[in-house]
């Protein structure tokens, strides 16, 4: 386990986001970057229903995720607020829950593909899909050799814009946020989950070329 | 490539519906030494083991109907290991063929977040204690012989009390549906235990309305 | 005594009619007046017991009377005893009158007993009156003293009753010796049966018992030492007490036997050994290895006890093997294990064959077996099969140590680890890496390849040493060696000239793939398994140290070293490794002495004279002038072999002494 930045890449003008997803696996190969499966993180919603006595959590949101790279645990985690480390049972403690917390089906979103091992990066480049269609393009890098965000921020940039170019994005929030800077799986999920708001953000408002 | 539908995606979770069988009794004090040399006679033999364990209860209440209730424990003499977040169903006292009681139970192990990220879900804390005591172990079946703890400044688990002059004894095993062949060990290691402690099924209503 | 005959039957007639009365009253009694015949009866019970009582009394007043008369009457020669036999045994008599006087006395009239007693009084009276007339007279009857005659043969008598009596004792030892021996016989049983008991009691101190049905069954598995293998691994324990008391009890005898399985009767033990198809190391692994006599039982040991241990053993090989071969199928090597009925074959280097094999011996089909097995030499691995069974004991250990309780209490059974990867978020990496564990095939294999790279290690030291004189080689083992690494120092030398050449001294460290060599000066150099490699290298050292001894010795012999190297780059190339050379001058600068050693083309040697000593030198036009004769003059080769010395520094010391003006 090491440090990760998760960001997202736009489609290129005019191709689909397939087929950005493949220009940009086929640079990390000729990087010289090794295929090493796939993975994939999913997100799942969850409000409190109506039912529920309590006025103030009404409008929060739960989202409950999994990351294949951690495939033992389970993340709960409300945006801004304390995040759950848990195993795989949490899944069926929220069956339990059903009558309490509902979860919107069609808000599930997830992130899938290739898993490139470059010496000491892991890069995952994923399509995010909600629902049948694809509605944009993770890239998860990791410097694994390190814990301590702030120290490798300045490498992974460098090894970014090797192959990501213009689209580097800028210092997760994540990693200014922590007062320890050592950086643990669940700011990872967080990233993964900011990530998705965001995409869920844009699909309300039309998005040209994504498709 | 189309991403595949949602459907296809293998369902995520642990165990599924796990059901815990358990009976129960309690010992005084002055017999607690007699029990527990029974019982290292009787287990597996491993290290015979103490713990001490710190419960809080929270409630999600719904406008109407019984409230939800989920059961935090976290070791406290053991701080290392992960919180344990449990939820038991209703008790099922079953027919006399049955020799335990049965409920549908949720194992979670969780970081130890899980106290302020319940109260962020809307549960309410609505009590708390301690728990002292030592866990044999039989094959499948766990035998807890503990004392509860009134925890008399919220949230110390150094200031507290005892709530009684006995201690709790109850024997448990934690298996898939369908397993009633499972309470007839329970009820025969129950059995040799006798009469030392009589373990039997209590039915947590009938407490209630008492 | 007329009236004696019908006395049973008067006497019983007369009881009833005293109890007929009795019972009459208190019939009466109770009809008359019901109410209050309860409370007058106890009252009426004591008075009418009183009233008999008094009757009685009075009977028997009257009684004594009347026996005496009769007395009197029958025997009148014993008057002397009369009194006291009558006083002495009243009883029968006295009942004897009473019922007489009931039947044919039937009371007319109040005083008639009286009369009758007076009457009869007055007869005896009469008699006696008469008796003592006529012994007065002394006409008709005289009375004498009666002789006293001795009691009849009283020793006889005496005799008798000796004999009598010591019968009686006799009897009542034979009697007594009767039942002793009963209850030795019994006691034995018993003695056997509490022999029984308590070879129990001991079994059950090492063993784990438990009782099914009328049977004891034992466990002689290592399951509650963590064992996982599946053997149930029972024995049963029977008693032995039903033995024929008259034979001979053998002396090993047990009132306690056990029944073990018959999969784990007789002897087993695990056989490691390393083969090689070549038989160039001949003693590799050749121990030779007398066959494990058959246990005898320690004395103070049971019988049970080493059969137990003994089928605990076979248990424990079994177990092994089991894991053994489980995982040879399961390892994926780029040379497969291959497991073959009692055999598992694996080829740790190449060329080299590891076998591990169980050998089950069942007692009967031994001593056949035993002659087969004499045939050929043992080659048994001690270190390895003692190895593998410390290994099943860490594994058992393992499986444990890992189960631990859970805490908190309430959480499900599990590995602990286990319980920790969701919560702390273990990537997968991390999961593979606690997953992973490395096997007993794996672990035994890597001993293995060691034990042999230090065996082969050692035996190329050795034949070096012993091929080769000079220089010497010396090799100091160290005794402190862990499973996977040992380590040996070698020196070279020269015989006698320890102390001043001491250039080579390497460190060489055996792991399980390679020979990592330190120098003394510290560069590391890293050699495979292959056993050339070491060879070559310390070939190449050795004749490295004869040019360094040169050095060493020039320096004692006061000679200037004008140049050295280890690493020639002229004339013929070696085949291994590199030339040396070294060139001293004399102290007086006359001589010059240059050495060439290769590890393959030998040792050269050539001195370089003076140029005034050269007398079949060329004139030189050029140098005429006599200072020339100071230079140095042409090589010439010395005939190494030829050279008096034992070694090659003792003739290079010769030659430097010769060559030296004597001071």
């Amino acid at each position: 386990m090491g440090v990760c930045v998760v960001s997202q890449i736009p489609a290129v003008e005019g191709k689909s986001v397939q087929q950005t997803v493949e220009m940009i696996t086929k640079k990390l190969e000729i990087l010289g970057a090794v295929k090493q499966g796939t993975f994939c993180v999913d997100c799942e919603t969850y409000h409190a229903a109506p039912i529920v006595n309590n006025s103030g959590q009404q409008g929060k949101l739960m989202y409950v995720m999994h990351n294949t790279e951690y495939p033992a645990s389970c993340f709960a985690l409300f945006e801004n607020g304390p995040c759950l480390v848990a195993d795989t049972n949490f899944d069926t403690l929220m069956i339990k829950l059903k009558g309490f917390f509902q979860n919107a089906k069609s808000n599930k979103i997830e992130s899938r593909g290739q898993r490139y091992q470059f010496s000491d990066f892991l890069v995952k480049v994923g399509t995010v899909t909600m629902g049948p269609s694809a509605r944009g393009i993770s890239v998860e890098v990791e410097y694994c050799p390190s814990i301590v965000s702030n120290d490798c921020w300045n490498l992974m940039m460098e090894f970014m814009q090797s192959f990501m170019g213009s689209h580097t994005p800028g210092i997760p929030s994540v990693f200014t946020a922590k007062h320890d800077g050592i950086y643990t799986p669940t700011d990872t999920v967080i990233q993964y989950m900011e990530l998705f708001n965001k995409i869920r953000k844009q699909q309300q408002a039309p998005v040209s070329g994504m498709r | 490539m189309e991403a595949p539908p949602v459907t296809v995606l293998p369902v995520t979770g642990g165990t599924i519906n796990m059901m815990e069988y358990i009976l129960q009794g309690s010992v005084l004090d002055q017999s607690l030494e007699s029990l527990l040399h029974r019982l290292r006679g009787l287990c597996d033999n491993m290290e015979p083991e103490t713990f001490v364990d710190h419960e809080l209860v929270f409630l999600l209440k719904a406008q109407q109907g019984s409230p939800f209730i989920l059961r935090a424990r976290r070791s406290v003499d053991k701080p290392t290991m992960p919180w344990h977040l449990r939820y038991l169903g209703q008790p099922e006292i079953g027919d006399k063929n049955r020799s335990a009681l049965v409920r549908n139970c949720v194992d979670v192990a969780t970081s130890d977040t899980l106290n302020e990220f319940l109260i962020e879900m809307g549960f309410r804390m609505d009590h708390e204690f301690v728990v002292k005591g030592h866990i044999f172990r039989k094959g499948m079946m766990k035998i807890v012989v503990s004392k509860v703890f009134r925890i008399l400044l919220q949230g110390n688990t150094d200031n507290i009390e005892p709530l009684s002059l006995s201690y709790l004894v109850e024997l448990n095993v934690v298996a898939p549906p369908g397993q009633d062949a499972v309470s007839d060990d329970m009820k025969n290691f129950a059995e040799q235990l006798k009469p030392l402690v009589h373990l039997e099924k209590i039915d947590p209503k009938r407490l209630h309305q008492a | 005594m007329l009236r004696g005959r019908p006395k049973a039957l008067n006497r019983r007639v007369g009881a009833r009619a005293w109890g007929r009365g009795g019972v009459g009253v208190r019939e009466g009694r109770e009809v008359g007046g019901r109410p209050k015949a309860r409370s007058k009866r106890r009252v009426l019970i004591p008075a009418l017991k009183e009233a008999r009582e008094e009757a009685r009394r009075r009977d028997r007043g009257m009684e004594f009377q009347t026996v005496g008369s009769e007395r009197l009457k029958a025997r009148p020669p014993m008057i002397g005893r009369v009194g006291q036999e009558t006083w002495s045994r009243p009883e029968p008599t006295e009942r004897r009158e009473r019922a007489a006087m009931v039947k044919f006395q039937p009371s007319l009239w109040p005083w008639d007993t009286v009369r009758n007693n007076l009457r009869s009084t007055l007869t005896e009276m009469c008699v006696l009156y008469d008796v003592l007339n006529v012994l007065k007279e002394k006409k008709y009857m005289t009375l004498d003293p009666v002789s006293q005659e001795p009691p009849p043969s009283k020793q006889v008598l005496q005799l008798c009753g000796k004999k009598k009596s010591l019968a009686g004792a006799a009897q009542i030892l034979l009697k007594g010796a009767d039942r002793l021996s009963k209850s030795v016989a019994e006691n034995q049983e018993h003695k056997r049966q509490r022999d029984f008991n308590s070879e129990l009691l001991r079994l059950r101190q090492h063993w784990k018992l438990r009782k099914v049905g009328d049977k004891l069954l034992g466990d002689l598995s290592y399951r509650s030492a963590g064992s996982l293998f599946p053997h149930h691994g029972t024995f049963e324990v029977i008693k032995n007490t039903d033995i024929d008391p008259d034979k001979k009890i053998p002396d090993d005898y047990c009132p306690l036997d056990v029944v073990i399985p018959s999969d784990l009767e007789g002897s087993a033990y695990i056989k490691v050994s390393i083969q090689k198809q070549a038989p160039d190391i001949g003693d590799l692994g050749t121990v030779n290895l007398l066959r494990r006599p058959t246990q005898k039982p320690k004395p103070g040991t049971a019988h049970w006890q080493t059969k137990l241990e003994a089928a605990q053993s076979v248990l424990l090989c079994k177990e092994i093997f089991a894991q053994l071969s489980r995982e040879a199928v399961q390892i994926k090597s780029q040379i497969p294990h291959i497991v073959v009925k009692n055999q598992i074959i694996s080829q740790p280097f190449p060329g080299l064959q590891l076998s591990i094999s169980l050998c089950h011996f069942v007692n009967d089909k031994k001593s056949q077996k035993v002659s087969v097995e004499n045939q050929r030499p043992d080659d048994h691995l001690y270190v390895l099969e003692h190895n593998l069974h410390q290994l099943m004991r860490e594994f058992h250990k393992q499986t444990l140590s890992s189960s631990m309780m859970p805490h908190p209490a309430t959480a499900p059974f599990g590995l602990k680890r286990m319980r920790v990867v969701g919560p702390q978020a273990y990537d997968k990496g991390e999961i593979s890496a606690l997953q992973h564990n490395e096997g007993l095939l794996e672990k035994i294999i890597k001993q293995a390849k060691h034990i042999f790279l230090r065996r082969r290690t050692a035996w190329t030291i050795d034949s070096l040493a012993s091929r080769i004189e000079d220089p010497q080689i010396q090799a100091h083992w160290s005794n402190i060696n862990d499973v996977y690494e040992s380590s040996v120092k070698v020196l070279i030398t020269s015989q006698g000239y320890e102390q001043i050449c001491k250039s080579i001294q390497l460190q060489l460290i055996i792991g399980v793939e390679q020979i990592k060599v330190v120098h003394r000066d510290g560069r590391v150099i890293t050699l495979s398994h292959q056993e050339q490699e070491l060879q070559d290298f310390l070939l190449s050292q050795m004749s490295q140290h004869q040019v360094h001894a040169v050095q060493q010795l020039a320096k004692v012999m006061g000679w200037h070293l004008l140049s050295f190297s280890s690493h020639v780059g002229l004339g013929p190339v070696e085949s291994i490794g590199n030339a040396s050379a070294i060139t001293v001058a004399s102290p007086n600068g006359e001589y010059s002495i240059s050495v060439r050693n290769g590890p393959e083309s030998g040792c050269k040697v050539v001195v370089q004279f003076p140029r005034s000593q050269c007398k079949d030198l060329p004139k030189s036009d050029v140098m005429q002038d006599s200072k020339w004769n100071h230079l140095r003059g042409p090589f010439k080769e010395v005939l190494w072999s030829k050279m008096e010395g034992r070694n090659f520094v003792y003739k290079m010391e010769l030659l430097m002494a010769a060559l030296a003006p004597c001071p």
